[in-house]
């Protein structure tokens, strides 16, 4: 499979359709970011590995308060209450799977899912190249979605980063 | 009537759990198919079970199979919840003895439409 198998307007048009359904309830707020990239600071990073004939990872980044508050999104907290370590692990990587699981279905030859991992920054995939870079302005934030192809097939899972 | 929620992620068990108890289930949660598994075996008497795919320690295709071997468990109507979409895992899954199938990502309706589809639907007083 080449790197040009998930298009970007189809990662977008996923992403968008999972914060629609599971944080937002509007498909039209979460829009493609405008202007230079800010540097994220305190950066948690979420991400669901691929496995099969084609074999790659997607991957959701964003700022700790912005995870923050998509965790309180999903689980109806009020907007002052706090997140536990474990709940914010929890919801922001369950975003990353079903990103994930629906990129999956896109693919000619699906192969298996695996479980969400979450840590302060995603292990590195030897061979692996980046096939979509997307970034996208939640609430004004900054979250990149990424999807990352291993053209040699082989897994590319990490034991580092926290599963739950 | 009495609803099983099981999902890796708690995450999705509160959103799924809080769906079902707004149309008037009482839920049970579990982690994975063999923490169902012990719910069921333990003589909970359950209605529905809602069962995420991907998960730890027992998959849930293996507990939909598991359950539909025993016929103890006959009458407990089987819905996935997850994100595996492939036309080829739906037909695994229904094969296997699921009666619903839901993808992930999903609304509270889609969840209801389903249930009605199922006859499952507690019939709501009226205003």
């Amino acid at each position: 499979m080449t790197a040009t198998t998930v298009e970007l307007d189809q990662v977008h048009a996923i992403a968008q359709e999972v914060f629609a359904a599971m944080v937002d309830g509007d498909l039209g707020l979460l829009l493609p970011w405008d202007g230079a990239l800010p540097a994220l600071e305190d950066a948690i990073v979420a991400w669901v590995d691929l496995h099969g004939a084609w074999s790659g990872r997607a991957v959701l980044v964003t700022e700790r308060p912005t995870a923050e508050d998509l965790a309180r999104a999903l689980l109806d907290l009020d907007d002052d209450e706090a997140v536990s370590p474990a709940d914010l692990d929890d919801a922001f990587g369950e975003i990353a799977n079903v990103v994930g699981g629906n990129l999956k279905s896109l693919l000619p030859d699906p192969g298996t899912l695996g479980l969400p991992q979450v840590g302060a920054e995603v292990p590195p995939v030897a061979g692996a190249v980046r096939a979509q870079h997307l970034p996208l302005s939640w609430r004004g934030r900054l979250l990149v979605v990424d999807v990352w192809v291993n053209p040699g097939g082989t897994s590319t899972t990490s034991t580092t980063g926290g599963t739950r | 009537m009495r609803a099983l929620v099981i999902d890796d992620s708690r995450t999705m068990r509160r959103i799924v759990a809080g769906t079902l108890e707004r149309l008037g289930f009482e839920t049970l949660q579990a982690e994975h198919g063999q923490e169902a598994l012990d719910h069921l075996e333990s003589g909970e008497q359950v209605d529905l079970a809602c069962i995420d795919w991907n998960m730890p320690v027992m998959d849930g295709l293996t507990f939909v199979t598991k359950v539909r071997a025993n016929p103890a468990w006959r009458n407990v109507t089987l819905m996935m919840v997850t994100t595996e979409s492939e036309h080829g895992q739906i037909v695994r899954a229904l094969a296997a003895g699921a009666h619903e199938y839901l993808i992930k990502p999903f609304t509270p309706d889609a969840i209801r439409d389903k249930l009605d589809l199922l006859g499952l639907v507690p019939v709501e007083e009226p205003a």
